[in-house]
């Protein structure tokens, strides 16, 4: 049953309802880092650069005002943020970087393993490790400080719409959900909107249907790819991009194209459409864009009704590049900006601004909305299976680096010219392993 | 043997030879700087990257693997590559030909107009300030579906079925951008023009105008042959241009939908830079370098012909 929005203050102790364990801050913790601040304030002036993707103003803005804080109370330490929020591809501007000689001395890392293998990244420094609840392993070394846990995907949606539609019940079943959409178009909104112009953002709901067909079934479907055991053109993959591909020929807003990612906010709040599908961190966006916008979250579930989503953690994170490791001084530095971030009352500041939940061991609140706390309860729900993305699998499951973007492009063509979708994944099928076979030359 | 003449004759000419390899000499000292530093950042790379054509570099280990002709094999057979050549052709194409009858328009206009001139010289040479990505973004923010400009003022005056995603479409994102982009470019290659108007002499206007020549046989006589030198310079820039157009496609329709946009330089990043795959974006980049000189060559070859002396 939908209700009224009813936001209040829940003080969410968001580590321990995630089942994981609390524990307090060390004074070791707190020694390093006003010791390394310390230790700064008679010596040299050191100077980092940083790098993260910073295309969620939020985020953005929480990271720029820690980094200022730290400045403010480190002064010896000069931090240059060379992020760019214009790039549309984080990875196509990280690899840019570093063909001009200007890779991040602290950078947010997505594709780990395949920096770690080309030598631009190294561990994370092990006294650092003690922070994280079990920092995830490529090849059993831990290359990230996580800023935070995945967190899951679904609808965010209007609930004026849904009143308006006559929508009262969420749905329990895929079906259901097509039987939403239908209402909410005869309703005469447009059910959906998806900031197509950004790859990423396409991403959200191919994955939604990847999970539910393949990778909640196998999650080991990516290294059955690449040695060509399972294909694209298989029947589960089809009857997902099939799903996909109905959805957005008939519920997609259309002008999803040419819709950026920071749009759909405004759509969504402006009544234009009906429904978001994305993660958590587009709550404050949303409340920003209008704070009496009434809004509620929910996971689509599959046809059989099971709730599949995004929730294991995955390799990604602050992570020192190689050539920062070799400076001492620039090395401490660095830590000490990693422990300053992580410190709770610094750390919830950057959770709150993207509804977050926290990689640390320490216990950290913040406000928590309706929302947010409906995506807390799915991620506690062992009844809901987690996930990742195609693209943030690793070890063996790790897909050609080139091929995401190239894959969801091809899905906007398959969409837009109506593609047969066993004939195209036929073509996918051909160029990954195509790609695969380069990668191996 | 040589006559006291043909002697004379001959010392004049070593004596000029003398002086022309002086002033030779001395060109080439005004020269030798931008000469060293285009051979530094320009030939040595460009020579170092055809190695990296037959390798399969990732562009950021430190492994170069060279696997010999692999990278123009998979050009030659790659359906993507095949795509945008094809975009590439048609871009180029409707790009010269658009921004070059635009200019000439342009050039006509204000060589011809008695009042504001200026004014009119000023309009159509500004968009040529705007940098590529300055431009893209701007029309992009026009062209937006949701809250461009163009849709909005076509919803207001009643044409709301005309209100279409013209960047997301892949039938009208290719036509929004050579139309942004003639938009951008025409006033450049119109200052080029007018150059040419104003270098024909007025005393053939005149003639032709005695014999009762009308406005469009004067320019079809007279006025077009006489530009075939701004033509050729036109049509060369116009087109190794439009071959490299970049700038416009990464902002406005990032080669999207789906691949309908892409051409050859966007690629070229796209797999270089984006898909870790140095190797081939070197070896497609090379592809590109020869074809833009085949048909640089060609096209002065045919333009050059035509060019009428006076």
């Amino acid at each position: 049953m939908i209700k009224p929005k009813t936001k209040g203050w829940f003080a969410v102790t968001l580590a321990a309802s995630l089942l994981l364990s609390a524990c307090g801050s060390s004074p070791g913790d707190t020694q390093a880092t006003s010791g390394a601040a310390s230790s700064d304030e008679g010596g040299e002036k050191v100077s980092f650069t940083l790098g993260y993707a910073s295309g969620d103003p939020a985020a953005r803005k929480a990271i720029s005002d820690t980094v200022q804080r730290f400045m403010d109370e480190n002064p010896n330490i000069e931090i240059k943020d060379i992020s760019d929020n214009s790039a549309s591809s984080y990875l196509d501007w990280l690899k840019t970087k570093d063909a001009v000689g200007e890779f991040p001395d602290l950078v947010e890392m997505r594709d780990t393993e395949v920096f770690a293998d080309a030598g631009k990244i190294v561990e994370l420094p092990s006294d650092l490790l003690e922070l994280f609840e079990s920092p995830p392993e490529v090849e059993g070394k831990v290359w990230n400080a996580p800023l935070a846990l995945n967190v899951p995907q679904g609808i965010i949606y209007s609930k004026k719409a849904y009143a308006d539609a006559g929508v009262t019940d969420l749905p329990k079943t895929y079906d259901e959900f097509l039987a939403v959409q239908e209402k909410l178009k005869a309703s005469g909104i447009s059910p959906l909107v998806v900031g197509g112009k950004d790859i990423f953002h396409m991403g959200f709901w191919v994955n939604k249907f990847l999970i539910d067909d393949v990778y909640a079934q196998d999650p080991d479907w990516n290294s059955k790819k690449t040695a060509k055991e399972v294909a694209f053109a298989d029947e589960n993959v089809v009857q997902a991009m099939t799903d996909f591909k109905f959805l957005f020929q008939n519920y997609v807003d259309k002008g999803w194209l040419s819709t950026p990612d920071n749009q759909t906010a405004s759509i969504l709040v402006s009544g234009k459409a009906a429904q978001l599908f994305s993660g958590t961190w587009m709550f404050s966006q949303i409340e920003e864009a209008d704070p009496n916008f009434e809004y509620g979250f929910y996971a689509v579930p599959d046809r059989e009704g099971h709730v599949n989503i995004i929730g294991l953690p995955s390799p990604a994170g602050w992570t020192l590049s190689a050539e920062a490791a070799k400076d001492p001084a620039k090395t401490d530095a660095i830590k000490s900006f990693i422990r300053y971030f992580f410190e709770p009352e610094q750390y919830s500041l950057y959770l709150a601004s993207l509804n977050g939940i926290p990689s640390t061991k320490e216990k950290v609140e913040y406000e928590a909305s309706p929302a947010m706390q409906s995506a807390l309860d799915l991620m506690n729900d062992p009844d809901v299976t987690k996930s990742l993305a195609i693209n943030n699998w690793w070890g063996d499951n790790l897909i050609p680096p080139q091929f995401r973007n190239w894959f969801y492009k091809k899905l906007q063509e398959m969409v837009v010219g109506d593609g047969d979708v066993a004939d195209y994944m036929k073509q996918i099928d051909t160029e990954y392993d195509a790609q695969v076979k380069a990668n191996s030359m | 043997m040589g006559t006291p003449a043909s002697t004379a004759g001959l010392q004049v000419k070593s004596k000029s030879r003398r002086k022309k390899s002086k002033a030779n000499s001395f060109a080439l000292l005004f020269i030798l700087p931008s000469l060293v530093l285009y051979t530094l950042f320009v030939i040595v790379p460009t020579l170092g990257s055809v190695y990296l054509s037959f390798t399969s570099w990732d562009g950021i280990s430190e492994e170069v693997r060279f696997i010999g002709l692999a990278n123009f094999a998979e050009i030659w057979q790659s359906p993507r590559v095949h795509n945008a050549l094809k975009n590439t052709l048609i871009l180029t194409v409707s790009l010269v030909l658009l921004e070059n009858i635009a200019a000439i328009a342009m050039a006509l206009m204000v060589d011809r107009v008695r009042w504001f001139k200026n004014l009119f010289r000023s309009l159509f040479y500004f968009p040529t300030l705007l940098s590529g990505v300055v431009m893209g973004f701007v029309w992009a923010m026009i062209l937006n579906y949701n809250f461009g400009v163009f849709n909005q003022i076509l919803n207001a005056v009643g044409l709301g079925a005309w209100a279409i995603d013209w960047l997301g479409n892949p039938d009208y994102a290719m036509v929004s951008i050579i139309l942004s982009t003639v938009w951008k470019g025409a006033g450049y290659y119109m200052i080029i023009y007018l150059a040419g108007l104003q270098g024909i002499p007025a005393e053939l206007s005149e003639a032709a105008n005695i014999d009762g020549a009308s406005g469009w046989q004067q320019f079809r006589f007279i006025t077009f042959p006489l530009l075939a030198g701004s033509l050729t310079v036109c049509m060369v820039l116009s087109t190794i241009s439009a071959l490299k157009i970049f700038d416009q496609i990464a902002v406005m329709t990032d080669g999207g939908p789906g691949f309908a946009t892409e051409t050859l330089t966007y690629i070229i990043y796209k797999v270089g830079f984006g898909e870790l795959r140095q190797g081939f974006g070197t070896a497609l980049a090379l592809v590109l370098f020869v074809l833009i000189l085949i048909v640089t060559v060609i096209q002065v070859q045919i333009l050059r012909k035509r060019e009428v002396r006076y």
